[in-house]
């Protein structure tokens, strides 16, 4: 890990100094976290593509204003961000509200497929801030401050809008689980 | 520690450090309504792990573009590595140039010899012309003594004439009245 940041160190004073294939390996090496949290945040593939190229792009243009070069993985999340509600804003007028989280029905044994539909519509019932959260923690594994730099609040507000969602999550995911585990 | 769903969530995401991480093991432990919230947790949190990554379903990829590429001088400016072996090479080119440039041993008795060498003939020289303008002052002050002395000799030998002239010409007088007298 220790190393992967200095390599990433090494590919960013390079392609600082205009090296586009040292800023490509960077592409590569975060493309797919940042494509699957794009993915899961707008829920449209085509969207999250094209976000991902815009992040990209937005990052190698504006490369010189990172300060600090260990933030790297925090501020490309904070320009995903960013392009994401940008997004979702444009697509959805102010106000509209989410479809309230309904109690998930015991059922039978799950087969992992059907898992996998139960947590993306659990996921999707929950409002953007609330989904990016549950993203940002449980799938890309920041931490409450770094979280914080990347929405641009409060921990505390991380810390509100994560506890809710695990909340709801575990209404509809848990029951299912644990149903199906019977 | 009393019963709190929110310490249970955050020891499910991992944000407690390893000594609250302790006490609410030993909690739950005892406790069966928090044991059960964090099995619920727990769960939900395999639930949504559970859930893969996907594959990016087309690579991104920058093409370099030469309008916004440095140009050669920038590349090698903004390279440490070839700014630092630049700086290296002169470095040692100079102390090259400086080791073969000045001689090796510096001889101090031959350095000696020669200043003292020079400091006697700055010093013969100074003598020489102290010497040459004392005896040019003597002769001038010679010369000047000389041509009063001669203005002097010359104005007494035109008194010396002058007084004869006048002794002359009394005793002529005196003749001549001597030779006019007793015939009367």
């Amino acid at each position: 890990m220790i190393f992967r940041e200095v390599e990433d160190r090494d590919l960013i004073a390079k392609a600082r100094r205009g090296h586009v294939e040292a800023y490509n390996v960077l592409v590569s090496r975060w493309e797919k976290r940042i494509f699957n949290y794009l993915l899961r945040l707008v829920r449209q593939r085509e969207d999250a593509l094209d976000l991902s190229q815009d992040v990209f792009l937005k990052a190698y243009q504006n490369l010189k204003k990172l300060d600090d070069p260990a933030k790297f993985p925090a501020w490309l999340f904070r320009i995903a961000h960013n392009e994401a509600f940008s997004l979702l804003r444009k697509n959805r007028p102010e106000g509209e509200m989410t479809v309230e989280p309904r109690m998930a029905e015991a059922s039978g044994g799950l087969f992992p497929i059907e898992m996998k539909l139960a947590v993306r519509g659990a996921l999707d019932r929950l409002s953007d801030d609330q989904r990016e959260a549950v993203l940002l923690k449980v799938y890309q594994g920041f931490k409450f401050e770094e979280m914080a730099e990347i929405l641009a609040c409060p921990v505390s507000t991380v810390k509100s809008r994560l506890y809710t969602a695990l909340d709801l999550l575990k209404q509809t995911l848990a029951p299912v689980k644990m149903g199906g585990a019977e | 520690m009393s019963c709190s769903i929110d310490d249970l969530k955050a020891y499910v995401v991992g944000e407690v450090s390893r000594s609250e991480r302790g006490v609410v093991e030993d909690h739950v432990r005892g406790c069966q309504s928090c044991r059960e919230e964090l099995d619920r947790l727990n769960l939900t949190r395999s639930a949504l792990t559970s859930l893969e990554d996907e594959e990016i379903p087309q690579r991104i990829a920058f093409v370099s573009d030469r309008v916004f590429e440095p140009r050669w001088w920038q590349t090698i400016w903004h390279s440490g590595p070839v700014m630092g072996f630049a700086s290296a090479a002169l470095l040692a080119g100079a102390v090259l140039i400086h080791g073969f440039a000045r001689p090796a041993v510096v001889d101090a008795a031959k350095i000696e010899r020669r200043v003292e060498a020079q400091v006697s003939t700055r010093l013969d020289a100074a003598v020489v012309k102290a010497v040459s303008d004392a005896q040019a002052k003597q002769s001038a002050d010679f010369a000047q003594v000389l041509k009063a002395t001669e203005l002097e000799r010359q104005a007494d030998l035109a008194n010396f004439q002058q007084a004869t002239e006048y002794y002359e010409k009394q005793l002529h007088r005196f003749e001549v009245a001597s030779n006019e007298g007793p015939a009367q």
